[in-house]
C-alpha cells in the first residue's frame, strides 16, 4: 500500500507544482524579451529604382551572427553580417563581393565618429583628402550597385569598437560565430521597406519688387537667383549636403537678406525685380526647376534678364567657375562674365568661363542653368566644381559634412555674386564703387551664413522623405518671407525614371549568444546534479536498501501477484 | 534555444525542491500540506517586512554600504525569524514527527523565497537572446537558500519545540540561529561593503550553507541521543 502511495504522491506534487508554474507563466505572457548589450542607430543604404532597374540594398530586416574581416577562409557568409571600420576598408574587396554577387547576410559599415553630425561636431578631419576619396568611391559603387541584402552604416564609439575588438579576437581564432558556436548577433528589427508612394518636391519661390515709377509701361526686368536645396546620397539619413548644395542655400539666404536691406528704402531700390529660387529635384536632373519654370507665366519668362545658379561654393580657395550652355561669344553671356570677373579681380579671386553645349534629345541635365536654356532664358551656374558632375554625384554624399566647408569661402562668393548684381542693378559696371563694403551697415554677415550652414549641416534633405509639411522646408520658406515681399510655394510630384523606397535609419540590437551546445551541456550536467542529489538524500534519510528498491519495484509486484 | 536556457536556469532554481521532497520520507508522509502552509506564512511575513522597511528605511543615492540602514534591515530581517517560529509552532500539523516538521516548513520556505526572489527576474531575463551567468548563480544562490532555510527550520525546531535540551548545547544553537538568520545581511555586506562580485559570494553562500547545515544536523542528533 505504501508502494501505491508513493508514486501517487510524487505525481501530486509535482502535478500541483506544474500547475503554479503555469499559471505564473500565464500571467506573465506578456512581458518583453529585456534589453539587448547594446543598441545603437544604424543608417540604411538608398533603395531605388531607375527606369525599373533596382539598385541600391534590398532588404532592411537583420537577424544573423556578426563577423569580422578576419574571418576564415571559406567560411559560409549567407548567414553572416560582415562588420567593417572605414579605415580597414578595401574598395577592391568590397567590389569583389558585389560584382561576383557572394552571399552575404549583411555589410555594416563603421564610419568615424568625427563625420557624425550629431556627435562629431566640429573636430578636425585627420587626411581628409584621402578619407573624401575613399568615400566617395565607395559611395559610387554602392548606389550604382544592386545588392541582394541590408548594408548599413553606423558611427563608432566605444561600445561598439569594444564590441568589433571582440569579433575580431574571436574570428582569429576560427570561431566564426554560428548558432552552435556562440558569438554576437546583430538584430535589426525593421519591416519591409516600401516604396515611397507620391514623392514630392517643393520648390519655394520668393520676389523681391523693383522700383515702378510712373511712366514704366512695361514690366521691369527681372533678375533670378537660383538654388537647389535637396540633396542625394549612399544614405540617405545623413546626406547633409553641406557643400552640395547647403553652401549654395547659404549664399541665396545671405544674398536676399543683403537685398531686402537696399529693397526696403524706396531710395535706394534698383530698377529690377529679384527672384529668388529655392528648388528641389536637383539630384534628378533638376526635375524641380524644370517644372518651376514651366509654371511661369509667359510675361515673366520673358521679362527674366538672366539667372544665375548657386551649386556648391563652399569648400574653393581662389578659383570659381562660371557654366554656360550659350556661346561665350553671346553679349548677355560676355556681359555676365565681365561683370563677375571685374569684382572678382578687386577681391583677389579668379573666375573660368567653361561652355557645355546643350543637347536637347538627351535627359540627362548636369547643370541648373541648363533648364533655364532650354526655355531660351539666359543663365550661369557658379560653382566651384570645374567637371560636369555625373548623375548622383556631387549632390550631398557621405563625406559631404560641415568639416569640409570653409565659410570664408562662402561669404567671399556671397560678396562676389551680390556686388555683380548690384553693378548690374544700378548701372555702376566697370566703377570701382564697393556697395557691401566691409564694416558697412551691408556688410555680408559670417555668423548668419555660420548659423545656416550649422544648421543645414545637421539636416538630411533627400527630397522623397520630406513631407509636404516638412519643418525644415517651412523654416526655408520663413526665412525667405524675412527677406522679400511675397514667397510662394510650390508642390510637385516627384514622377519620372525614379522610384524611392522608405526605412532609411534602424535601431541595431547587439546581443551577446551562448551556443546551443552550451545550454545542452548545462542540461547534462544540472540533470545528474539532481540525480546525485536524489540518490544522496534517498540514502541518508532511507537508506540504501530503498534506492536500490526504487529500481527493483515493477519485479517486486509481479512476484506478489504470481 | 533561449526558452531552452531558461528551461536550464528553472530546473536549477527550482529542481533541488522537487527532489527534496520526492527523495526524503516527505513525499511518504504526505507532509505537502505543511510546506504549502509555510509558504504562505512566509508570503505574509515578506508583506510585513516589505512594510517595515518601506518606512523605516530611506533611499541612498549611492550604492555604498551605510551601517546604519545595513543594521536597521539586520533588525528587520529577524522578523523572519519570528514567521518562522510562527510556522513552526503557531500552525497546526497533522500528526507528523518533528522530524519532518522541520523538514517539510524549511522546504516550503526557501520554495517560496525562491519562487517571490528569483521566478520574475528569471522570465524576464532568461528568455532574452542575450547570455548571462546570472541566472545560473541565481540558481546556486537558491540551492544554498534551501539548505540554510531547512537548517534555519532545524534549529528552530530545537529551541522552540524540544523541551528537554542538554544545557551546554542551548548556547551553541541560540548563536548558530543568529548567524544563520543574519546571513543576508552578511552576503549584503560583502557585495556592498567590500564589493565582492557575483560569483565570490554565491560560492561563500553555498560553503556557509553547507557548514551550517552540517553543524546544524550534528546539534540535531545531539538533541536526539537522550530520548
Amino acid at each position: 500500500m505504501a508502494n501505491s502511495k508513493k508514486p501517487g504522491g510524487l505525481r501530486e506534487m509535482l502535478e500541483s507544482m506544474y500547475s503554479v508554474i503555469a499559471l505564473l507563466f500565464i500571467l506573465v505572457a506578456c512581458v518583453e524579451l529585456c534589453d539587448a548589450a547594446a543598441a545603437f542607430d544604424v543608417y540604411r543604404l538608398i533603395q531605388y529604382d531607375r527606369s525599373g532597374s533596382p539598385f541600391g540594398s534590398r532588404f532592411a530586416a537583420l537577424n544573423h551572427h556578426a563577423a569580422s574581416l578576419h574571418f576564415p577562409p571559406g567560411v559560409d557568409l549567407s548567414r553572416t553580417v560582415l562588420i567593417i571600420p572605414l579605415r580597414e576598408l578595401n574598395i577592391t574587396f568590397v567590389r569583389e563581393y558585389i560584382n561576383q554577387k557572394k552571399p552575404l547576410g549583411g555589410f555594416l559599415v563603421l564610419l568615424p565618429e568625427v563625420l557624425s553630425f550629431k556627435t562629431g561636431g566640429n573636430n578636425q578631419v585627420h587626411e581628409k583628402e584621402k578619407m573624401k576619396n575613399l568615400l566617395a568611391e565607395l559611395e559610387r559603387l554602392l548606389i550604382h550597385s544592386n545588392i541582394p541584402y541590408p548594408v548599413y552604416f553606423a558611427f563608432e564609439n566605444d561600445e561598439i569598437d569594444t564590441v568589433l575588438a571582440d569579433i575580431k579576437k574571436n574570428d582569429l581564432m576560427g570561431q566564426p560565430a554560428t548558432a552552435t558556436t556562440g558569438g554576437y548577433k546583430f538584430v535589426i528589427p525593421t519591416a519591409e521597406p516600401k516604396k515611397v508612394a507620391s514623392p514630392t518636391m517643393t520648390n519655394i519661390q520668393g520676389w523681391l519688387s523693383g522700383l515702378k515709377t510712373d511712366g514704366d509701361a512695361n514690366q521691369l526686368p527681372t533678375i533670378a537667383i537660383v538654388a537647389s536645396y535637396d540633396t542625394f546620397g549612399a544614405a540617405p539619413a545623413l546626406s547633409v549636403g553641406s557643400d552640395s548644395n547647403g553652401s549654395g542655400i547659404v549664399a541665396l539666404l545671405e544674398i536676399s537678406r543683403l537685398f531686402s536691406l537696399l529693397y526696403s528704402n524706396p531710395k535706394t531700390r534698383g530698377r529690377y525685380n529679384l527672384l529668388f529660387g529655392l528648388t528641389s529635384g536637383g539630384p534628378y536632373n533638376y526635375n524641380g526647376t524644370q517644372k518651376w519654370l514651366r509654371s511661369f507665366d509667359q510675361r515673366l519668362r520673358e521679362s527674366i534678364d538672366y539667372a544665375i545658379c548657386l551649386n556648391s561654393i563652399g569648400s574653393w580657395d581662389n578659383e570659381l567657375w562660371i557654366h554656360v550652355s550659350k556661346p561665350p561669344e553671346n553679349a548677355y553671356i560676355k556681359q555676365i562674365f565681365e561683370g563677375l570677373s571685374n569684382v572678382a579681380e578687386e577681391l583677389d579671386l579668379k573666375v573660368g568661363l567653361k561652355h557645355k553645349k546643350i543637347n536637347i534629345s538627351n535627359p540627362r541635365v548636369a547643370w541648373e542653368h541648363e533648364q533655364f536654356s532650354r526655355l531660351r532664358v539666359t543663365a550661369a551656374t557658379l560653382s566651384e566644381l570645374s567637371v560636369t558632375p555625373e548623375l548622383l554625384e556631387s549632390t550631398g554624399g557621405l563625406f559631404d559634412t560641415r568639416q569640409y566647408v570653409n565659410e570664408t569661402a562662402i561669404v567671399r562668393g556671397v560678396k562676389l555674386v551680390a556686388e555683380s548684381l548690384a553693378r548690374h542693378i544700378y548701372g555702376h559696371q566697370g566703377k570701382n564703387i564697393q556697395i557691401f563694403a566691409d564694416e558697412s551697415s551691408l556688410a555680408v554677415n559670417p555668423a548668419y551664413i555660420r548659423s545656416w550652414l550649422d544648421v543645414l549641416s545637421q539636416t538630411p534633405r533627400v527630397a522623397p522623405f520630406l513631407s509636404k509639411d516638412d519643418p525644415f522646408v517651412m523654416a526655408l520658406k520663413k526665412e525667405l518671407a524675412g527677406h522679400v515681399d511675397q514667397v510662394n510655394v510650390q508642390h510637385e510630384t516627384l514622377e519620372g525614371i525614379f522610384t524611392f523606397y522608405d526605412s532609411t535609419s534602424a535601431r541595431l540590437n547587439i546581443y551577446q549568444v551562448a551556443s546551443v551546445t552550451f545550454d545542452l551541456l548545462l542540461l547534462l550536467v544540472l540533470g545528474s546534479y539532481l540525480i546525485v542529489l536524489f540518490s544522496f538524500l534517498v540514502i541518508t534519510t532511507r537508506g540504501l536498501d530503498d534506492l536500490i528498491s526504487l529500481f527493483r519495484r515493477p519485479p517486486s509486484r509481479k512476484l506478489k501477484t504470481a | 534555444m533561449t526558452m531552452f536556457h531558461f528551461f536550464n536556469c528553472a530546473i536549477l532554481t527550482f529542481g533541488p525542491h522537487a527532489v527534496y521532497y520526492s527523495a526524503t520520507p516527505l513525499s511518504e508522509y504526505d507532509t505537502l500540506g505543511t510546506s504549502v502552509k509555510a509558504a504562505l506564512v512566509y508570503l505574509g511575513t515578506a508583506l510585513v517586512k516589505l512594510v517595515c522597511l518601506a518606512t523605516v528605511l530611506k533611499v541612498s543615492e549611492n550604492d555604498g554600504f551605510d551601517p546604519y540602514q545595513e543594521l536597521l534591515k539586520a533588525v528587520i530581517g529577524f522578523i523572519d525569524v519570528a514567521g518562522l517560529y510562527f510556522a513552526l509552532t503557531q500552525l497546526i500539523h497533522r500528526n507528523i514527527s518533528q522530524n519532518h516538521k522541520f523538514q517539510a516548513v524549511g522546504l516550503g520556505w526557501a520554495f517560496a523565497d525562491s519562487v517571490l526572489h528569483r521566478l520574475a527576474p528569471l522570465w524576464v531575463g532568461a528568455r532574452g537572446l542575450e547570455f548571462t551567468w546570472d541566472f545560473i548563480l541565481q540558481g546556486l544562490e537558491a540551492n544554498a537558500n534551501l539548505v540554510l532555510s531547512i537548517s534555519l527550520a532545524a534549529l528552530g525546531s530545537l529551541m522552540w519545540l524540544r523541551k528537554n535540551k542538554p544545557k551546554t548545547l542551548i548556547p551553541i544553537i541560540y548563536t548558530c540561529a543568529g548567524i544563520v538568520a543574519t546571513m543576508p545581511s552578511i552576503t549584503s555586506y560583502l557585495r556592498r561593503g567590500l564589493g565582492w562580485d557575483f560569483p565570490k559570494v554565491v560560492v561563500f553562500e553555498l560553503f556557509t550553507s553547507l557548514s551550517m547545515a552540517f553543524i546544524s544536523w550534528q546539534l540535531f542528533s545531539a538533541c536526539q541521543r537522550p530520548s
